[in-house]
């Protein structure tokens, strides 16, 4: 398949360089956009990002790899990476996993045959206060998991409604 | 005032005011005052070293877990020379526990973006990077919007408030690498490169951002500048611990009944932050044990907890560290073992492999402490990890390995008879 | 002079200095893997952990502070410091794993970390026997290993490239392959891909690394990670022989070394010379190892009835005497080489003075858009500016082709001109050529004679490169009359030292019926009755040549050894054509 910028894409990328002194600064931003774009960073992707950059497409690749959000093969519509790590797994981020593996059908790792999911364990994700909790493709922190929030969760999910933005005020804060 | 008169704290950093992220809210509330005082009072702000020297008396000690003086880390910066000059503040928040940062982004932007311009005029800067990690993406639009607003009310911007400083303020973000937290490698990153930390010296503020002299600052403490030019260097380090002054965002995770961000001041008992202020142990559990900064820092076992306040020199006394202020607390049902798995398997994902005894060590450590979790472990591996982690501590280029030590070393140390109790049970489960 | 201490031991130094670089320097060893001296220091591996200090200076008077025994009083680094990048201070104090046990504890420590997820092949690794990490483990590694649980498993047996071959497994990340295709051949063709302990180096996905410098990373691995796709699995490196050698596939004459077993070149590496090549060659001059095992002439070839046919020494020089001597002497055309030496060149011109022979010609071998600015050169040969030294006239193709066609003997030394299109073959039909070979060619295969020569790898002589440097050839491999107990030129490895006649590797298969051109010419000369042209050796010749020719004067094989080669005076070697 044969990637392209859209005309918008390029005058972001435009608008990215902008911001630096020189043109490498741009890879990862440009790989983001580049995954707005596509969905994904596979080879043919991040060669279209060095040849856009004018960059050795060995520096885009060893950029794309050293980074875990960039997904270096097609995933799911939704990818949940469920948080694991330390709070979370003392707060039963592991039932969450678990619960999600066997909801869906999957490893962790893997995706669901219709490419609607794919469940990822993943590293702290900076929400340690509301453990545990998972993201969804990149964007969203659906936060204070039980499993029936979780399994609410799915059902909208598959129906393609998407969760809110979920705020979470300091426990003091009085605002007046 | 004093870390025990806690409870009558009035919070400045993200103060009780609704919608202060707006930008006309916290203009309202005397926002940017203190951008404007140095900027234009030329009686009170003699120079931009002025500014410096302000900041230093408040010894206000970097907020990132380091605890260095940010104003002496300012001073660092060598004299402008008109070429660029680079502020990189630090939001990659990666630590275990670790959760503040993200707070400042969404309820209070225009405080940090006042902090980094204040400190950008003191050192003679000419642009500012903001690098969020790339998880935060909600923060990061709110960052974007932020510093859009200020650039529209000339906050930032050439000739701001009519004088002759002029700075940009870009945000820019990562894409999942806890390294990039480590101040080089974040500007390895932010260069657009693999985030591998680079080898100093040179310091960042010879050589930083493309070879030009850079400062790096964690967003918390960047927050903090506003309020001590508005209320003088005395004020800020009146408050809390004398060792670690000023008001301190808490982050309070694990088995208590009311996890979360807290800003108050330094020093409070942590028996105090977890029974009182994060509403007590959940369930009624009795407490185990606290990592008290961050995954990075030695956990405490509860008996040694009596007495101990969260400032530096307290927690070192105790054994440990301050490091980012992200409290741990685990209850009485806690799985050590599991937990110091957990620990280990995080710093062997997150190593970014460039040096040695990091990429080595780390996956090394993993490998034993699952061996010992699944019940296969024997007692001499406790003492082989103990040997690995002085084999990786202080030989590499950055603090990832120590950080992958430290836990090891002290949750062994400390909780030793439940480490060999795993390791007997397999001993048994054999014969 | 500023100083530093280092084991004790006092040494004065002088401008930037990196200490790992500068203790090497004083014939002293610090371990380590990724430091190069012509590459940056990422200070990745640890393994060239020492202590240092700094003396303490009182700050009023500028005076170091003393201790109650009157030494200097010492500020240790808190952490052990990486010697490739810490440059040296006035007064900084080293301890070294010669004098230090926490020193010497680090470097074990660090060793014993690399290994863990190494797979410790060595009796199947081609870099066995002069492997950085081997030799380094054996010295100052643990003596065994605490590890036992999995290694971390990587691609094995990936073609990069072309030319090189990695073993993923094997790489200890020292990131000196990454390093030369962003900072020396500037290609960028090479990244570390994925983190951690899973890293690894590798080319775009779907890119070949076809680097015309490639190789070059295979000499840079500390470990078998990567190997040469053409040598891999040839030879144990300690079954070789190697001798020090220039590479003569260009102008540039890069300084290399020529790797032999049982008289087979196995593979060119290139040899440090900072006037000429530093420590690289291109990819190109390494494959020429091939011309001097493969297609060789061995043994005089003569054209009976239009057939070439073996000959005999005794035969070839009785017929060339009989066609010079048949022809009048003006119609006899001397063709001199820039692929054959200087000595070479020399003898052949001399050889034609004394008969009163028009004197030699010879037209260069460029090819315009090869070179790149660093080591390859448009010029294909090794010695032209040799030729023009010697005062040889330059020819167009043109010329030569109209020098062939109107000669009635053709004396060609080491140049197939038929193959690279100076002359057609059909030119050669009404002409007696004599050829001096190396190789069989075209050429080769439409004169009347060919004489079998020594190739640079079989004799010691010398080539001025496209900057006027003269550099010299050893003889690395053995012909059917030399030998190298008798040949002090020749080297000496590990077989011919200690090997018995049951060893695999001595045979006399490989040795070519061949002789150094200046050999023959006096065996032709004495044939012929005449005085004083009698050489044994390049090295002679090359002492003739010093006294006779202003331009090689001081030029001599001890100064060339000494000097690493001689720059000439450049002004008379760039001769326009």
């Amino acid at each position: 398949m044969e990637y392209e910028f859209t005309k918008e894409d390029l005058k972001e990328i435009e608008k990215i360089k902008a911001k630096y002194p020189e043109v490498m600064p741009a890879t990862l931003p440009v790989l983001w956009v580049a995954q707005n774009r596509f969905g994904h960073v596979e080879p043919e992707v991040q060669r279209l990002v060095a040849k856009t950059l004018g960059l050795p497409e060995a520096h885009v690749h060893g950029v794309a790899t050293f980074y875990t959000q960039y997904y270096k093969e097609k995933k799911g519509k939704y990818v949940l990476d469920v948080c694991t790590c330390l709070s979370c797994q003392l707060c039963g981020g592991y039932d969450i996993l678990e619960h999600l593996e066997k909801t869906l059908g999957i490893k962790k790792g893997e995706t669901t045959q219709d490419g609607k999911f794919t469940l990822n364990e993943v590293e702290c994700l900076g929400a340690c206060g509301y453990a545990p909790m998972l993201q969804i493709t990149n964007d969203k922190y659906i936060n204070n998991l039980t499993v029936e929030k979780t399994d609410k969760l799915i059902d909208m999910l598959k129906k393609d409604e998407e969760p809110e933005y979920e705020e979470i005020e300091m426990p003091l804060r009085k605002v007046k | 005032m004093s870390s025990a008169d806690w409870k009558n704290y009035e919070p400045v950093l993200i103060p009780n005011v609704k919608d202060i992220h707006k930008i006309d809210v916290y203009i309202k509330n005397g926002g940017y005052s203190a951008l404007k005082s140095v900027l234009t009072d030329k009686k009170k702000w003699a120079d931009s070293k002025s500014v410096v020297d302000e900041v230093k008396a408040a010894n206000i000690r970097g907020r990132g877990g380091a605890g260095f003086n940010a104003g002496l880390k300012w001073s660092f910066m060598p004299p402008a020379d008109g070429g660029p000059r680079y502020l990189a503040c630090n939001g990659d928040e990666s630590e275990p526990g670790t959760f503040k940062d993200r707070k400042i982004f969404e309820y209070n932007p225009h405080v940090f973006i006042e902090g980094a311009l204040i400190a950008a005029y003191a050192m003679q800067i000419t642009t500012i990077y903001v690098y969020i990690r790339g998880e935060y993406l909600a923060y990061i639009k709110m960052m974007e919007k932020a510093i859009q607003d200020a650039y529209d009310k000339g906050m930032i911007g050439k000739n701001i408030f009519g004088s002759d400083y002029s700075v940009d303020f870009h945000v820019t973000y990562g894409a999942g690498a806890y390294i990039c937290g480590e101040e080089t490698s974040m500007l390895e990153s932010l260069e657009g490169k693999r985030g591998y930390p680079r080898v100093k010296p040179p310091f960042p503020a010879q050589k930083g951002l493309w070879g030009r002299p850079t400062t790096i600052n964690n967003i918390e403490t960047l927050a903090h500048v506003p309020s001590v030019i508005n209320r003088g260097a005395g004020w800020f380090s009146s408050i809390g611990a004398e060792n670690h002054p000023g008001p301190i965002l808490y982050g309070i995770s694990g088995h208590v009944n009311r996890p979360g961000v807290y800003e108050l001041p330094s020093g409070i008992p942590i028996l105090d932050l977890i029974h009182d202020v994060a509403g007590g142990m959940k369930n009624g559990k009795k407490l185990k044990a606290v990592i008290p900064g961050g995954s990075s820092t030695p956990v405490l076992r509860a008996d040694q907890l009596e007495g101990i306040t969260m400032d530096s020199e307290s927690l070192r006394t105790a054994g440990t560290m301050l490091g980012t202020a992200g409290m741990v607390v685990m209850d009485e049902d806690t799985d050590m073992v599991d937990m110091l798995w957990r620990i280990t398997h995080f710093y062997h994902h997150e190593s970014c492999g460039q040096c040695t005894p990091c990429r080595e060590g780390t996956g090394w450590l993993e490998k034993i402490m699952l061996k010992i979790k699944n019940g296969n472990g024997e007692v001499k591996d406790l003492d082989l990890l103990l040997d690995i982690t002085t084999q990786m501590e202080g030989r590499t280029i950055c603090a990832l390995a120590d950080a992958a030590a430290w836990p090891v070393r002290h949750t062994i140390t400390r909780f030793r008879d439940e480490f060999e109790a795993r390791c007997k049970k397999s001993a048994h489960a054999v014969v | 002079m500023p100083e530093v201490f280092i084991d004790g031991k006092r040494y004065e130094y002088e401008g930037e200095q990196r200490l790992l670089q500068f203790i090497q320097d004083q014939g002293m060893e610090v371990p380590f893997f990724c430091y190069h001296p012509s590459m940056t220091a990422p200070a990745n591996c640890r393994q060239c952990m020492v202590k240092v200090g700094q003396p303490v200076k009182d700050r009023e008077t500028g005076e170091y502070e003393k201790d109650e025994d009157g030494e200097r009083v010492i500020r240790w680094f808190p952490k052990l410091q990486t010697s490739c990048n810490i440059m040296i201070a006035d007064g900084m104090v080293v301890k070294t794993q010669e004098t230090d046990d926490l020193v010497k504890r680090a470097q074990k420590d660090n060793l014993e970390l690399i290994l863990i997820n190494h797979p410790l092949d060595c009796p199947i690794c081609d870099q066995a026997g002069e492997c950085p990490l081997q030799i380094q483990t054996y010295k100052y590694g643990p003596e065994g290993s605490r590890f036992e649980v999995k290694k971390v498993h990587k691609p094995k047996r990936v073609q990069l490239g072309p030319r090189v071959v990695l073993d993923a497994e094997r790489c200890i990340n020292c990131t000196r392959c990454t390093r030369f295709t962003e900072e020396i051949s500037k290609t960028h063709q090479l990244t570390i891909t994925s983190r951690g302990d899973k890293n690894y180096p590798t080319a775009a996905p779907g890119r070949e690394f076809d680097d015309p410098y490639s190789l070059n990373t295979v000499d840079l691995c500390p470990v078998g990670a990567l190997t040469s796709a053409d040598f891999r699995f040839k030879a144990r490196v300690w079954e070789m022989n190697q001798t020090p050698s220039i590479d003569i596939s260009n102008g540039k004459g890069c300084n290399i070394d020529i790797w032999t077993r049982d008289n087979l070149v196995l593979r060119i590496t290139p040899r440090f010379n900072e006037e000429v090549n530093d420590y690289w060659m291109p990819d190109e001059g390494r494959e020429a190892y091939k011309r001097f095992n493969e297609n060789r002439v061995s043994r005089p070839l003569q054209k009976l009835d239009n057939e070439q046919v073996n000959s005999s020494w005794n035969n070839a020089i009785a017929t060339i005497s009989e066609q010079v001597d048949g022809v009048d002497k003006k119609d006899v055309t001397i063709i001199a080489s820039p692929h054959a030496s200087v000595e070479e060149n020399y003898i052949l011109a001399k050889f034609a003075s004394l008969l009163g022979m028009n004197p030699p010609v010879f037209t260069p071998h460029v090819e315009k858009g090869k070179g790149d600015g660093f080591l390859l050169t448009d010029d294909l040969a090794p010695n032209a500016n040799g030729c023009r030294l010697l005062g040889f006239e330059e020819k167009s193709a043109a010329g030569i082709a109209a020098a062939v066609e109107k000669a009635k003997v053709v004396l060609l030394l080491s140049d197939h001109l038929a193959d690279r299109g100076i002359i057609t073959t059909d030119k050669l039909k009404d002409t007696f050529v004599a050829v001096f070979a190396t190789n069989h060619s075209e050429t080769t295969k439409n004169a009347d004679l060919v004489v079998p020569i020594t190739t640079a790898a079989e004799h010691a002589a010398s080539y001025v490169n496209v900057d006027g440097r003269i550099q010299r050839t050893f003889p690395a491999k053995e012909t059917k009359y030399s030998n190298r107990r008798l040949d002090l030129e020749m080297s000496e490895g590990r077989l011919d030292r200690y090997g018995t006649s049951f060893d695999n590797w001595i045979t006399e298969e490989n040795k070519i019926d061949c002789l150094p051109l200046w050999r023959f010419m006096s065996e032709l000369a004495a044939y012929k009755g005449m005085e004083n042209f009698a050489y044994t050796s390049g090295r002679e010749i090359m002492d003739e040549i010093a006294a006779a020719n202003d331009l090689f004067s001081g030029v001599s094989y001890e100064a060339m050894d000494e000097q690493s080669g001689i720059t000439l005076d450049k002004t008379k070697t760039t001769v326009k054509l």
